[in-house]
């Protein structure tokens, strides 16, 4: 599954067009679409509604089902030397305010040029720079990436988070065209596709060690033999290791869980035999 | 660029994280050149990318990345209780770069480090002054290639020749530079001295195909091991870990004899025996995220000291020394 921060509706248009999301309305704190293995919010301007707007996609996610996340919109250019229009793959994130400095795992090779990037409270001006009251310290700059990767690192993995932004200015914008800004990203989305297809797949989880079958048959166990919350762990970590040692599926233990026990004791003696041939291998 | 499975990994080294402290350093000139593509990204300090929460070491070792920082003090540690110690009470380490280019799957570094990503500390020189200012008060066994592969390193970073020259003009000082790698070559061209001691970890070939990936086979280790032998070096042989896979016996006593078939014994400095032990949270670290081998699944029990090992650790120690002691006399055999 990809998740998507977008902080304004026309950098999120191009890729809800292109994806043919759709519209979540039970969510009232964000604009949400959804569909075909992709979530896109729109989190609104700066790093803290960027944090919250990321928070808030992954708080009730299982992180451990194969998920990415990217922040995707548009940044200006401390310099020329890269066209309008030209889509940046994140290193190195500097918070502005704090000096606090963060970097994504870059793992796969991609079509962007890289760079680094400076999230500031407010909109980064070049007179601002020439008169000394802001200093550049990255290549680039926007107003939402370091609370979008410090919220989606407490979630997860560094190799987990990207940040595409495509250089929309170079520092001498006061006012946005949206749709200059809505074509910008468009143009970029045939690369930006191609690398979320690369992420998706790259970050999908390794397979589970227990297939569904054998995942009934620990729970069955845990029920019938009555197994306390620890002894219920141990079953599973004991399960793991015999499946890595041996290398093949679970034996079957159906004739020492024939029926649930009615005491305790009974139970206990069961799970021992059950280790022994757990250990055995 | 390599590609597989509907995706492209960067390259190895594809970015440079170098920490400002560092970027006038010599070393760090010389091994941006051998780099000439790689993306070079300024850091503050190296454990803002070392130690990032959440790192996935696997992934990592995908697309591993090379970090350039400066050590502070300390440089040297005191040589731990799990390691060999050879017979000498003055036992240190030294880490002048953390973590390896091989992927073994019964490594510590993964439980180790947070990240899989190589740190090198441009700042030899620091390294080689503390061990002078020990010197001052006595004699020194420094192992200086634990936590990395110095010598698989030396063509990113000479430092295996350098430790080896600086060894060479110092007195009371025995290093011991550690490696699984082929790459003797490297080196070939130093005079031997006998302040050094190169030593080869060696593995039975159902080890090392199964366990050690990206590591030169068995047979290339022996013969640059054998080479090294020739040329006048002190030459000693790791026989750690011993794994007990199935027919351990019969795979090791076989190993032994191909070992010594290869290697005459009377070439042979002094080697040493480890069956497979690690520190326990270590070892808890590491068997959670590997559902890749079945190192971490044998049953083992802790000592009192929180070391991991398995049961037959005794067993395994006596069965090894008999092998050995067909080939070596006792006092060159480390248990």
């Amino acid at each position: 599954m990809i998740y998507v921060v977008a902080a304004l509706p026309w950098e999120a248009r191009p890729i809800v067009e292109r994806h043919k999301l759709k519209r979540d309305d039970g969510c009232k704190f964000f604009p949400l679409f959804k569909g075909n293995g992709m979530y896109l919010i729109v989190s609104g301007i700066g790093k803290m509604a960027s944090a919250i707007a990321t928070t808030y996609l992954l708080a009730g996610v299982n992180t451990d089902q194969g998920v990415a996340i990217v922040n995707i919109g548009v940044c200006g250019a401390a310099s020329q030397k890269h066209s309008i229009g030209t889509p940046v793959l994140i290193h190195r994130i500097v918070d502005y305010e704090t000096g606090r400095e963060y970097y994504p795992d870059i793992l796969l090779e991609h079509p962007f040029v890289e760079g680094s990037i400076a999230t500031h409270n407010r909109l980064v001006r070049q007179k601002d720079v020439d008169s000394g009251q802001i200093q550049l310290c990255a290549d680039f700059v926007d107003m939402e990436a370091s609370g979008f990767f410090q919220a989606a690192s407490k979630f997860l993995s560094p190799h987990q988070i990207y940040i595409i932004k495509i250089i929309g200015d170079y520092l001498e914008a006061d006012n946005f065209d949206k749709s200059e800004i809505v074509g910008l990203i468009t143009e970029a989305m045939d690369k930006i596709d191609g690398f979320l297809e690369q992420i998706e797949i790259y970050c999908k989880p390794n397979e589970p060690i227990f297939s569904d079958d054998e995942l009934g048959q620990l729970e069955d166990i845990k029920k019938r033999l009555r197994l306390t919350v620890t002894q219920g762990h141990q079953l599973v970590e004991l399960a793991r290791r015999y499946k890595l040692r041996a290398g093949k599926p679970l034996p079957d233990l159906s004739d020492i869980v024939v029926e649930e026990v009615k005491i305790k004791a009974e139970g206990r003696k069961a799970f021992e035999r059950i280790k022994r041939i757990l250990t055995d291998e | 660029m390599r590609e597989s499975k509907g995706y492209s990994l960067m390259n190895k080294f594809s970015h440079i994280y170098v920490e400002q402290k560092a970027l006038s350093h010599p070393v760090t000139g010389y091994i941006l050149e051998r780099f000439p593509r790689a993306v070079k990204v300024e850091i503050q300090h190296y454990k803002d990318v070392f130690n990032r929460p959440h790192q996935d070491y696997r992934r990592q070792k995908d697309s591993p990345k090379l970090i350039l920082a400066v050590k502070q003090e300390p440089f040297l540690y005191q040589g731990p209780e799990v390691c060999e110690d050879f017979g000498n009470d003055d036992f240190y380490y030294a880490s002048c770069v953390l973590n390896c280019l091989y992927d073994c799957d019964y490594c510590y570094l993964q439980g180790l480090y947070n990240s899989a990503n190589i740190v090198v500390f441009v700042n030899i020189g620091d390294f080689f002054e503390a061990v002078g200012k020990c010197l001052e008060y006595g004699s020194l066994y420094l192992c200086i290639s634990y936590d990395t592969d110095l010598l698989a390193l030396e063509g990113i970073v000479p430092y295996a020749s350098k430790w080896i020259e600086f060894a060479g003009r110092k007195q009371n000082l025995t290093i011991e530079l550690r490696t699984k790698s082929a790459n003797y070559g490297a080196i070939r061209g130093l005079k031997p001295v006998e302040q050094v001691v190169l030593a080869w970890s060696v593995s039975p070939q159902e080890v090392a195909r199964r366990y050690e990936r990206q590591v030169p086979p068995l047979e290339t280790r022996l013969l640059a091991a054998k080479a090294a032998a020739e040329d006048g070096w002190q030459v000693r042989l790791c026989f750690e870990p011993v794994l007990r896979i199935k027919n351990w016996q019969k795979i090791y006593a076989d190993f032994v004899d191909n070992v010594f078939a290869t290697i005459p014994a009377d070439g042979i400095f002094d080697a040493n025996i480890g069956i497979f032990r690690m520190n326990k949270e270590q070892f808890k670290r590491i068997s959670r995220s590997r559902l890749d081998t079945d190192i971490f699944a044998q049953s083992m029990m802790h000592s009192d000291k929180g070391v991991m090992s398995y049961a037959e650790d005794g067993q395994m120690k006596d069965f090894m020394y008999r092998q050995l002691a067909r080939y070596l006399p006792e006092e060159k055999i480390y248990v």
